[in-house]
């Protein structure tokens, strides 16, 4: 299964939107997108899950990887999630406590917004 | 070839696709002179070999062709590279490809010298028949495969050896005296290299009776991972033996880990789960790692803790636990997370821990369940194939087993 990578700029906050499966073969090129986005000096980062399918250990390395690298700015990695089987990832790993997950990419700007 | 037909050769390459009475071998000749190239594909012909011929005029066309190439026959003169210069660029872009140079009459010592510098064989112009052209192809490809055949025996050997080190360090044997429990554990290195990524397990009895039992998965796959989870066993076992509280031992096992790390991401799951004197209680912790299943006479259940974030990401430094009742005869199967990432039969599902509890109870029958079965060699292979069977083949991650039976 392929993964779709995608990026844009809105209100200052750079949106990825992730589609397909993020695993031990996919995740580096998120990997090496989130580097990249960090690299040209943007520490505002929203993951969009909604399309992904599918999360392994690894995707998940590279999504606190990612969060390490934003943080280390003063930055800020939220993730966009409605998908219950994604969610139980999430919450099975603890990481609910770890990351913003918001239900849109507007709450995700919205709640970005207020903590300004 | 379209000798004599300069005009209409601007495509550099044609394929010409000859009578396959053999296995099919894709051969790329690299040759700029039309009048050689008609005769040697006409000697191929003649040859009856199972052949398909792709021609280059260029060593940089070649270089775009050969990894589709099973075997090249290069002309040592070319109008971008003399002597053996192309012969080395070839081999350093596909080392595992058979080549065959193609000398003049005048400079049959460059043959020689290219043999010395890694061609199978070479071949003199103008000296060459069908049958010999066949056979050097044939030897060229057939040493060719034998060496990539050794190759990778050696890697085997070498990867075996080093899982070998690291399963000692990742896998030890469980610290324990009580004839009532047993201990049972499955490990198999996943994905297409069979390296040991950073699973690891342990059980330990501390001489106030308890007994710890704990698996854990170090966030990645590879040797730096399989060597910070020797690092994390190790410790979490030293600070059991020491007395520390399970509380205790995951906040240290935290710090250990945030010392040790080599890579700012990493991070390790864990399952610690303390059984009681008594073997009747017990009390869970689960720290980003999946739920163990408890199987008793009566059932097969998942035992879900209250979740925390893994050491390495747990900056509140909370551990919480859930008290479990575990009864008189009970199994304790903890697990890690490759096990139940396999796909379903194709399906973009995932087995997950249902999946698991159903191959389970479809392994011990009906009610009442003996859980001394769950530790049987035979169950847990069968487990684990039967995981690898649904997932299509091998699974992309470690999958490491502990139980901890009781009888």
């Amino acid at each position: 299964m392929d993964l779709k990578l995608a990026h844009s700029n809105k209100d200052g906050i750079e949106i990825v939107d992730v589609e397909g499966e993020i695993d031990v073969y996919t995740a580096p090129r998120l990997r090496e997108l989130l580097i990249e986005l960090v690299n040209k000096k943007n520490y505002q980062l929203v993951v969009n899950m909604e399309k992904v399918e599918f999360l392994d250990s690894t995707g998940l390395g590279v999504l606190v990887g990612g969060l390490k690298r934003v943080r280390a700015h003063d930055g800020s990695l939220d993730l966009v999630c409605t998908q219950e089987r994604i969610l139980k990832i999430f919450r099975i790993t603890g990481l609910t406590k770890v990351f913003g997950i918001h239900e849109s990419v507007d709450q995700a700007i919205a709640a970005r917004k207020a903590e300004k | 070839m379209r000798k004599g037909d300069p005009g209409t050769e601007r495509i550099p390459v044609e394929w010409v696709l000859m009578k396959a009475d053999t296995e099919q071998i894709r051969i790329l000749l690299v040759e700029d002179d039309d009048g050689d190239a008609f005769l040697i594909e006409e000697l191929l012909r003649e040859a009856r070999a199972g052949i398909t011929v792709r021609r280059a005029r260029l060593l940089a066309e070649a270089g775009k062709l050969i990894d589709e190439a099973t075997c090249v026959l290069l002309d040592l003169d070319l109008p971008d590279s003399r002597g053996l210069h192309g012969l080395r660029r070839l081999l350093l872009q596909e080392p595992d490809t058979a080549i065959v140079v193609l000398t003049g009459l005048a400079d049959e010592h460059l043959g020689e010298e290219a043999v010395r510098a890694g061609a199978q064989d070479y071949l003199i112009k103008g000296d060459v028949t069908g049958k010999l052209l066949h056979r050097v192809i044939r030897y060229a490809v057939e040493r060719r495969r034998w060496h990539e055949a050794q190759r990778q025996l050696h890697v085997a050997r070498v990867s075996a050896r080093e899982n070998a080190r690291l399963e000692r360090g990742l896998l030890p044997s469980a610290v324990l005296d009580d004839p009532r429990l047993s201990v049972a554990a499955r490990y198999r290195a996943g994905g297409k290299q069979r390296l040991l990524g950073g699973d690891f397990y342990d059980v330990v009895q501390t001489p106030d009776g308890w007994v710890h039992a704990l698996i854990g998965d170090v966030c990645g796959h590879g040797p730096s991972e399989a060597a910070l989870g020797v690092c994390l066993r190790v410790a979490w076992r030293a600070l059991v033996l020491a007395g520390e509280r399970p509380a205790d031992v995951l906040s240290a096992v935290q710090l250990v880990l945030r010392h040790e790390q080599q890579e700012e991401a990493m991070f390790a799951t864990v399952c610690m789960m303390s059984v009681a004197p008594g073997r009747r209680t017990a009390t869970l912790r689960l720290a980003g790692h999946p739920a163990p299943l408890l199987v008793t006479p009566h059932g097969i259940g998942e035992l879900a803790a209250p979740p925390c974030p893994p050491p390495g990401l747990n900056d509140a430094g909370n551990w919480p636990a859930l008290d479990v009742k575990l009864g008189d005869r009970w199994s304790l199967l903890l697990y890690t997370d490759g096990l139940v990432e396999g796909r379903i039969s194709g399906s973009p599902y995932r087995l997950g821990s249902e999946g698991l509890m159903g191959l389970m109870r479809d392994a011990l029958g009906t009610a009442p369940f003996d859980p001394g079965r769950v530790g049987d060699e035979a169950l847990l292979n069968g487990l684990i194939d039967q995981v690898r069977h649904l997932n299509g083949g091998d699974l992309n991650d470690d999958v490491a087993l502990l139980v901890l039976g009781c009888s």
